[in-house]
């Protein structure tokens, strides 16, 4: 094939892959009231807008609450168990990885559904708590899957070597193996952290009312205004995701670990 | 490898009973509930009732079509793109393909509300089609098939590029060449060098982008909305519309069927073409 | 030239910005057997992915048995290739891999198993056909590749450094396989190699390449004999090279006084070329190690390290010892560049 045609296929896909984002960054500067393209006027009045709306406000710092935290959860318990599969000889290994994989598998809706009917209501949990374990349940298998694999490239006789020389077994995790998968784990909260962010489909049914995350929030704006807000919003978060991945991938070569 | 068992279960099991606690149980349930009339009694009332209604029917076949032609579509660009960026020099082809991950980075509501901009009323599409004179007033192109066949394209095309690629990284040095000066037209290459090789990949991405299909949410909502309605679409319907909870758990167990099968059915067809 | 069977004629080759191979002119008879020998980065890979059709070239002429193939793509050109890894299809079984081009052609079944069974005869495979690429052995994984090469009946075979995988042993096997096809099938082969005693032994001609261009072209006798410049020398065992300077031989570390007057550029020996024990001058043994019939020495002389073989009857110098030693021009070859 010449280069010619690799660089107009490419051109292509990749237009109609990342073009439709350039748009919406302009639709989000229209100095008009209604969303369109060639916007009405350049303004970034949009932009500006986007963080007086209360709603947004409320829904940002919830989404943020429950990336971080969720997130963190999920590493808390995600790294002793990827360790445990990694390290150990453990009965019924592939039971539990496959448990742990599990809530990558289910339809994010399903998930929704039967967690608020079967968690939620019998247990009377607040709105808040329910996406909090939703989200630590989502994020899990990333955390598992990327802090194991960042562990299948350490040797586990660095450990021994470490208890030879006089280490307790945590002195030897803490000491040898932690500081070792350090860019594994930086990864994995990255990514957790990226899905938990954007997910919408299990949190739809769990989400009351004045109690939603920021991406349902802007789905339900979108249905009674149609300004260019959403667009600006929705610049602003894209430029978000990639700052945070570009910034990752230049510190930690994230795209190895993903 | 230790050897202390206990110690490993007791650093595997928080994350494992979690998941099962709150995860797996609630699913199971919900499913089960799919078998069970309202006394508790067990039946596939559920499902003869959901499929005798012709709109739960046209939105099955729709989702499954919808899947069908996204995978397919996706497939096809899939490696087009993959064999464009697997022959680029080593630094435009990690640059490349950064751009190709990118997407998958940002939130599915900013990437389907893109094509509300391109396709709406006030879009550039209708602008270009009214500007030209092909038509006086705009045509709808939101909430149509197409809509949301291009919105779902758009969102997992990435998946299957990315699976793709790295299954022909895989592909022996010199194997294509050697095809060529065997003979093979670039037609023939592709069909009995590149894809047997590579068929691995493609049922991963395949299996990817079709199930991402046909449980993506947001893209059907958006684009779709209650004209096209997708079987996630219907479920969401269902449980805050009518309130109708053995319907919704008939669809979350036909999408867990429908991803689990099409997951064995395309393994299958890979192993069988030798 | 007239009975030229490929005629390479002013081939320009260039990846990008970087030429390859600038202006390359080589005419190859038929059924000769000739190697392009370089080190890596001659361009002697490029010039013969550029006779397969796998690059195009950026200006110049390749005919093959009369037809211009020049811009003839890679399947329709009726060649062989044999890649130096091989380039095995790993899905399909040894007997698919040497049937894939016949049946590319959609000859009858039956003949395309009777030329394949022929083909894995040949290279002595009978009783692998059903064997993955993966379960064969990089002997039987060659042979394989030059039966699914042969098996077209290509005008002329091409082979990328067809031994340099093989061990020892499997090496000397594969050199006689491929001078027993050669004679039998009377066809022409070109094959590209870093290894002078693989070109000196397999080929009728040797094209001897460096930076893309032709340094020497000649049977093995001649270049062996007379290498014409420095590097050719030194490519076919002429270890030391010294430039003269009236009746000095002069290296970038000293001078030595020879007695006799040269009016040549520089003066090459091979290793079995300087005599050891008797001589005008001395240096000191810095190594020395047994090599069967003969003892290589390195010694330390005014002109740096000069390398010496002695008959292994004469008496062993120590390391460390001094040695005289000769640098006579009877068995010094002449180098004009």
């Amino acid at each position: 094939m010449s280069r010619l045609t690799i660089w107009i296929i490419l051109g292509a896909t990749l237009t109609f892959l990342i073009g439709p984002f350039l748009i919406v960054i302009f639709a989000g500067m229209s100095a008009g009231e209604a969303l369109a393209f060639p916007p009405q006027g350049l303004s970034l009045k949009w932009y500006a807008k986007v963080f007086t709306v209360e709603s947004f406000q409320a829904s940002f710092a919830l989404s943020m609450f429950l990336a971080v935290f969720g997130t963190i959860a999920a590493l808390l318990i995600g790294i002793p168990a990827a360790y445990a599969l990694n390290r150990y000889d453990l009965p019924g290994s592939e039971t539990i990885r496959t448990i742990v994989a599990a809530p990558i598998i289910v339809p994010g809706i399903i998930v929704g559904l039967a967690l608020l009917r079967y968690f939620v209501v019998p247990l009377n949990v607040t709105i808040t708590m329910a996406l909090f374990v939703t989200h630590t349940a989502l994020v899990l298998p990333y955390a598992v899957r990327v802090v194991s694999s960042s562990l299948n490239n350490l040797r586990a006789d660095m450990e021994e070597a470490a208890v030879i020389l006089g280490c307790t077994r945590l002195q030897a995790f803490t000491k040898v193996v932690l500081p070792n998968i350090r860019g594994g784990i930086l990864a994995a909260f990255i990514l957790g952290f990226v899905t938990s962010f954007n997910e919408v489909p299990a949190s739809l049914f769990l989400s009351g009312p004045g109690v939603r995350t920021l991406p349902i929030d802007m789905l339900s704006y979108m249905e009674i205004t149609f300004d260019p807000s959403v667009a600006a919003l929705s610049a602003l978060l894209a430029f978000m995701s990639v700052a945070i991945v570009f910034i990752a991938e230049r510190l930690l070569g994230f795209s190895r670990y993903v | 490898m230790f050897l202390n068992r206990s110690e490993g279960l007791a650093l595997a099991l928080p994350a494992a009973l979690f998941t099962f606690l709150v995860f797996l149980m609630p699913v199971g349930i919900l499913l089960s509930v799919a078998f069970q009339t309202d006394t508790g009694a067990w039946s596939l009332q559920g499902y003869i009732d959901f499929f005798s209604q012709p709109l739960n029917q046209t939105v099955f076949f729709r989702t499954l079509k919808l899947g069908i032609l996204v995978a397919g579509t996706s497939a096809v660009i899939g490696y087009l793109a993959a064999f464009c960026i697997v022959n680029l020099p080593t630094t435009s082809r990690g640059r490349i393909f950064g751009l190709v991950v990118l997407p998958l980075m940002i939130s599915p509501v900013a990437r389907t509300y893109a094509w509300i901009v391109i396709l709406g009323r006030t879009g550039i599409v209708n602008d270009v089609i009214v500007g030209l004179g092909l038509s006086d007033t705009p045509i709808r192109l939101l909430f149509t098939e197409t809509a949301v066949f291009i919105g779902l394209l758009q969102l997992f095309l990435p998946l299957m590029i990315i699976s793709l690629v790295s299954s022909m990284e895989n592909i022996p040095k010199d194997v294509v060449p050697a095809a060529r000066v065997l003979g093979a037209s670039w037609f023939q290459v592709f069909f009995r060098v590149i894809l047997p090789l590579t068929k691995e990949g493609l049922v991963i991405g395949g299996t990817l982008v079709f199930t991402g299909a046909l449980t993506a949410y947001i893209t059907p909502a958006i684009l779709g909305g209650s004209k096209v309605l997708m079987l996630e679409t219907l479920l969401y319907q269902k449980v805050n519309v009518s309130n109708d909870f053995v319907s919704a758990s008939v669809i979350a167990m036909i999408l867990i069927v429908m991803c689990f099968s099409a997951n064995l059915v395309l393994k299958r067809i890979a192993s069988v073409k030798r | 030239m007239s009975n030229a069977f490929v005629s390479l004629t002013d081939l320009t080759l260039s990846y990008g910005q970087t030429v390859a191979v600038p202006d390359l002119n080589l005419d190859v008879l038929e059924g000769e057997l000739i190697a392009l020998l370089g080190p890596s980065g001659c361009g002697k890979t490029t010039t013969m992915r550029a006779i397969a059709g796998l690059l195009t070239p950026t200006s110049g002429r390749i005919v093959i048995d009369g037809l211009d193939v020049t811009r003839t793509p890679a399947n329709k050109r009726g060649i062989g290739l044999v890649f130096q890894s091989y380039a095995l299809f790993p899905h399909l079984s040894a007997f698919e891999n040497v049937a894939f081009g016949l049946r590319l052609l959609k000859l009858p079944n039956a003949q395309v198993r009777a030329r394949t069974e022929a083909g894995m005869a040949t290279v002595g495979l009978t009783g692998f056909e059903t064997r993955k690429p993966a379960e064969m052995s990089g002997g039987q994984q060659q042979r394989l590749a030059l039966a699914r090469s042969l098996v077209m009946e290509p005008k002329v075979l091409l082979l990328d450094e067809p031994l340099s995988n093989l061990d020892a042993r499997l090496r000397l096997e594969m050199r006689n396989e491929l001078q027993r096809v050669q004679k039998d099938t009377g066809i022409t082969m070109v094959f590209v190699t870093h290894d002078q005693s693989e070109a000196l032994a397999l080929a009728d001609r040797i094209v001897l390449m460096k930076d893309g261009k032709i340094e020497q072209l000649g049977t093995p006798a001649e270049l062996y004999a007379k290498p014409a410049t420095a590097f050719a020398a030194d490519f076919m065992g002429f270890e030391n090279i010294f430039r003269v300077e009236g009746s000095e031989l002069v290296s970038h570390l000293g001078r030595l006084s020879v007695g006799y007057e040269a009016k040549v550029h520089m003066l090459a020996w091979r290793p079995s070329g300087v005599g050891v024990g008797t001589g005008p001058h001395t240096g000191r043994v810095i190594s020395s190690s047994f090599a069967g019939g003969h003892r290589e020495y390195v010694l330390n002389s005014p002109l740096g390290q000069i390398k010496a073989d002695a008959p292994i009857e004469t008496p062993e110098v120590p390391i460390g010892h001094e040695v005289a030693f000769d640098l006579p021009m009877a068995t010094a070859r002449s180098l004009a560049a």
